[in-house]
């Protein structure tokens, strides 16, 4: 009695100061889609809005305070990503430093909507709890639901926009910050970390909010070091609590610029000491420049084979005879005339790459490759490579209309400086039919792998180098027109062998249909493809280089076009909408390694057993990743001190759309596959990177491995 | 250079307060300081004694929780059977709407069960600057010798509800270790809870 007595006190006691002390927050849930369709990703807020001079905290709390925390209660079908964190606010009081919020804050979580999700109104609900602090601390918990339509269409919400805005107020995720971060000088008890980077808008104030990191603090207080004008350099204590020291460190870097706040989230190794260079490290552990080069060099060698195209060669020494005949043998004249005509030719190139960087810019391009995870990509790219080789295979020309082609045969026939000029513009114009496959190549390039603007560009500007470089070199030395190789029947024949690239590219995007079809997509996508293909015969044969009814061959090729997209693509394969498919099984052979499917929990609960645990990041579509699994993991050594240290082996697919990996990849500062991640046994270590093919080598891995199970 | 380094510091934190630290392996900061009967402690009255601080202010969810679970208590009386010095250390100043003057400690004291051996009046944050208290619950376990055996949480689940008692409670293992003349295993983690409040 007496016990029970007391407990109705305790219990009167937690009443009392639950009621006595509401919240000074209010919370309420935001979703910028008011109809979804399964496949969608809507991103949900949770919009706290907190009372004057109360405040909420960051992800990493700082000297004091915690976290909010969003529980989600999801139906069947629907899964939450981490929370993304907009730019907190460094807030000072009492000599402590804390890392928060005023007024209000909208934090965003991704929420993915799997395929089989029924049509029809779901509930979102999800239980926040929370830290307030202003003189006093108060715990703050509450529920937040909201109707979500699961249609056909999407629809967006009235809060819409207020997502937009918060979206805004992300740090930014640029991983082309040139950053470093070392040791000032190993010490046993606290050691100074020195964080040094290239200003990216210029601001002053720079800053380095760090995250949350476990058996180790990276302190809140911040020394700034004198830079050179244009960089920032900082100096932060970080305290250990255990284990061993931590060789990364992430979180935000961030400028004032103007009363904004920029802050751009990184991850950096921490070196032994600053770069020899003082230049700094690119964030990206990525081989960006030297596959640069070999990009550059194909698309020189590419430019150089456009004028080997049978209707450009011929051109080419009637031009260059032409030159020499305007300029009265003058040698400094031809040359003139000749670099102009080279301007012209880069002017059309430079349009070319305008029009590339407008392209992608028009789809959204946020990690690498993710235009593959859009089935109608692929699609789309598998449909032009098979033009492109039946082009080549000369089933059917490409032509400018007759009109457009007289016009510009008029300007190049110019004499002169501007008669080079759009000699040289319109050169690429007038061979459009046989420059237009290889232009398509560089084209889906751009596409594929989002480029920034400047690296188009160059690419494009290379292309017009190697198209330009003949004409070059022949008008400071015509005497080497002798050496020309003869327009002839070869030509035709180099030009149809040329087509079988083509087609492999197109083989190898109709096996990537199956990513997301599964079997159906080799299926249905190669028949469309079948019946394109005698359409483009049809056409070409009989309505290019016909004179009689043609109308009825049009008329056949729009029927089995139509036929093809309404029956295979639209009918049977469903084309435009996001497929769930059992990716299945990933033991590539019966000794190779076991994987299983990556989550997070996953990850920790192998930690809690003891286990390192070495994940892979990968994607059917991306090649790097591939080989780097077969030449860097599945060899006899990897397998073998896999089982010896017991590791757990995961797989991250990344081949369609998943926002959580996107986010993890995020975390990890990656904008997209390949990563290759070992995490230590101690969870409080930080997991090691792997470099990406060809440097992945299987030596590298074991080390790895045997350093994480220690 | 010491006084550049506190010149620095000073112009980082730009509030004009800099705390100190209490490293562990180190002597602990020495201090006089009155209880809330008027008692004066002097940390050199403890040697040969284990000492624990624990930063207070029930008006914070995270220590309210360990005291409405009755987990605190408990952990006292625990150190007191072992012989244990256990000082509450009470920072918030006069200014804080978290001050207890002397008469409302008193009451608070009682009406908490406390079990501790003396609630120590800091409110001129003497003690908690001088040992680099951050938050409460801020604990920290002196050894016999005076050196800071453990400097951190009070255990690993920063959390202001469930029960405390199913955490893992590092001032329990530091007090049962340095008991058994062991070496403190894990000896400092990040503190958490809320700020203290000091004055401006």
């Amino acid at each position: 009695m007496q016990l029970l007595a007391r407990w109705f006190w305790v219990l009167a006691a937690l009443l009392l100061t639950f009621t006595a002390q509401a919240a000074k927050t209010d919370i309420r849930l935001a979703l910028d889609l008011e109809t979804a369709r399964p496949g969608d990703t809507v991103m949900a807020g949770v919009h706290m809005r907190m009372a004057p001079r109360w405040h909420t905290y960051w992800r990493n709390s700082g000297d004091s305070g915690g976290a909010t925390t969003i529980d989600w209660e999801l139906p069947p079908g629907i899964t939450a990503g981490a929370i993304q964190w907009p730019v907190p606010e460094k807030y000072v009081t009492a000599g402590l430093i804390t890392y928060v919020y005023h007024d209000d804050v909208v934090l965003l979580v991704p929420l993915t909507l799997s395929a089989p999700v029924a049509p029809g109104p779901v509930e979102i609900s999800a239980r926040v709890s929370w830290l307030e602090c202003a003189e006093q601390c108060l715990k703050g918990k509450g529920t937040v639901k909201k109707t979500l339509q699961v249609g056909t269409t999407d629809k967006k919400s009235a809060d819409a926009a207020l997502i937009e805005e918060w979206k805004k107020k992300l740090p930014r995720v640029k991983s082309d910050v040139r950053a470093q971060a070392f040791w000032e000088k190993p010490d046993t008890e606290s050691r100074n970390l020195i964080i040094e980077w290239t200003l990216v808008t210029g601001g002053a104030d720079p800053d380095f909010y760090p995250f949350e990191a476990k058996g180790y603090e990276v302190g809140n207080a911040t020394e700034k070091l004198s830079a050179p004008s244009g960089k920032a350099k900082l100096k932060k204590v970080v305290k250990k609590f255990e284990g061993d020291w931590p060789t990364q460190v992430a979180g935000l870097l961030v400028e004032k610029a103007g009363g904004a706040t920029e802050a751009f989230q990184v991850q950096m190794p921490i070196m032994e000491s600053a770069a020899a260079s003082g230049g700094g490290i690119g964030m990206l552990p990525s081989d960006a420049p030297s596959s640069l080069w070999a990009a550059l060099g194909l698309a020189f060698l590419g430019g150089l084979i456009l004028n080997i195209m049978p209707c450009v060669l011929p051109v080419i020494a009637l031009k260059i005879l032409g030159f020499v005949q305007q300029s009265q043998q003058s040698p400094r004249e031809v040359r003139r005339l000749g670099l102009i005509y080279v301007a012209g030719v880069l002017f059309s190139f430079l349009v070319l790459a305008l029009a590339a960087i407008g392209l992608q810019k028009a789809g959204h391009t946020a990690t690498w490759g993710s235009q593959f995870q859009d089935p109608r990509f692929v699609v789309a790219m598998a449909t032009l490579m098979t033009l492109v080789a039946l082009n080549l295979f000369g089933v059917f020309e490409v032509t400018l209309p007759g009109s457009a082609l007289g016009a510009a045969s008029d300007l190049a026939s110019k004499h002169g400086a501007s008669g080079a000029f759009f000699n040289g513009f319109l050169a690429t114009a007038l061979a459009t039919s046989c420059t237009a496959p290889i232009l398509a190549v560089a084209l889906g390039y751009a596409l594929a792998t989002p480029q920034p603007a400047h690296i188009i560009i160059l690419m494009f500007l290379m292309l017009g180098v190697g198209m330009a470089a003949p004409y070059l070199l022949l008008s400071w030395y015509p005497a080497l027109l002798r050496f020309l190789p003869k327009p002839g029947a070869w030509m035709e024949k180099f030009k149809m062998a040329m087509g079988f690239p083509m087609l492999a590219t197109a083989v190898w995007l109709l096996a990537r249909t199956a990513d997301h079809f599964g079997d159906r997509g080799p299926l249905w996508v190669g028949l469309f493809l079948l019946l394109l293909a005698f359409a483009a015969w049809v056409w070409g044969e009989f309505v290019q280089r016909s004179s009689r009814r043609r109308r009825i061959a049009m008329a056949v090729c729009l029927l089995l076009l139509a036929f093809g997209y309404g029956f295979c693509l639209e009918k049977e394969l469903g084309w435009r909408s996001r497929q769930q498919v059992d990716r299945g099984n990933h033991k590539s052979s019966p000794d190779g390694i076991d994987w299983q499917p990556w989550s997070q929990a996953a990850v920790e609960k192998a930690q809690a057993e003891g286990r390192a645990v070495l994940v892979d990041f990968t994607a059917n579509w991306c090649l790097t990743c591939q080989l780097g699994k077969e030449y860097g993991l599945e060899v006899p050594s990897v397998r073998s001190k896999i089982k010896e240290t017991n590791t757990l082996a995961l797989i991250a697919d990344f081949t369609g759309e998943d926002p959580v990996i996107a986010a993890e990849l995020k975390r990890f500062n990656q904008a997209g596959v390949p990563l290759l991640l070992v995490f230590p046994k101690d969870p409080k270590r930080d997991p090691i990177l792997l470099p990406p093919w060809p440097k992945l080598r299987p030596s590298l891995v074991v080390s790895a491995l045997d350093q994480a199970a220690k | 250079m010491k006084t550049i380094v506190t010149a620095i510091s000073t112009l980082i934190l730009g509030a004009g307060l800099v705390l100190g630290e209490a490293v562990v392996g180190k002597p602990a900061p020495a201090f006089t300081a009155k209880d809330i009967k008027g008692k004066t402690h002097n940390l050199s009255d403890y040697k040969a004694k284990i000492v624990v601080l624990e930063e207070y202010n029930l008006d914070c969810p995270f220590c309210a929780n360990h005291f409405k679970t009755g987990a605190m208590q408990e952990l006292q009386a625990y150190a007191a059977s072992k012989g244990v010095v256990w000082l509450v250390v009470d920072s918030a100043s006069p200014k804080s709407p978290s001050y207890r003057d002397p008469v409302a400690a008193k009451k608070e004291f009682e009406a908490e069960k406390m079990k501790a051996t003396a609630w120590i009046d800091d409110s001129s944050g003497a003690i908690g600057k001088a040992y680099g208290l951050r938050t409460t619950p801020h604990m920290v376990v002196i050894d016999k010798n005076g050196v800071v055996a453990y400097n951190g949480a009070i255990d690993n689940k920063p959390q202001a509800d469930g029960d405390p008692r199913k955490a893992r409670n590092y001032v329990r293992e530091a007090i049962d270790r340095l008991s058994a003349g062991e070496k403190v295993k894990v000896a400092s983690t990040k503190p958490y809870g809320c700020g203290v409040k000091y004055a401006d």
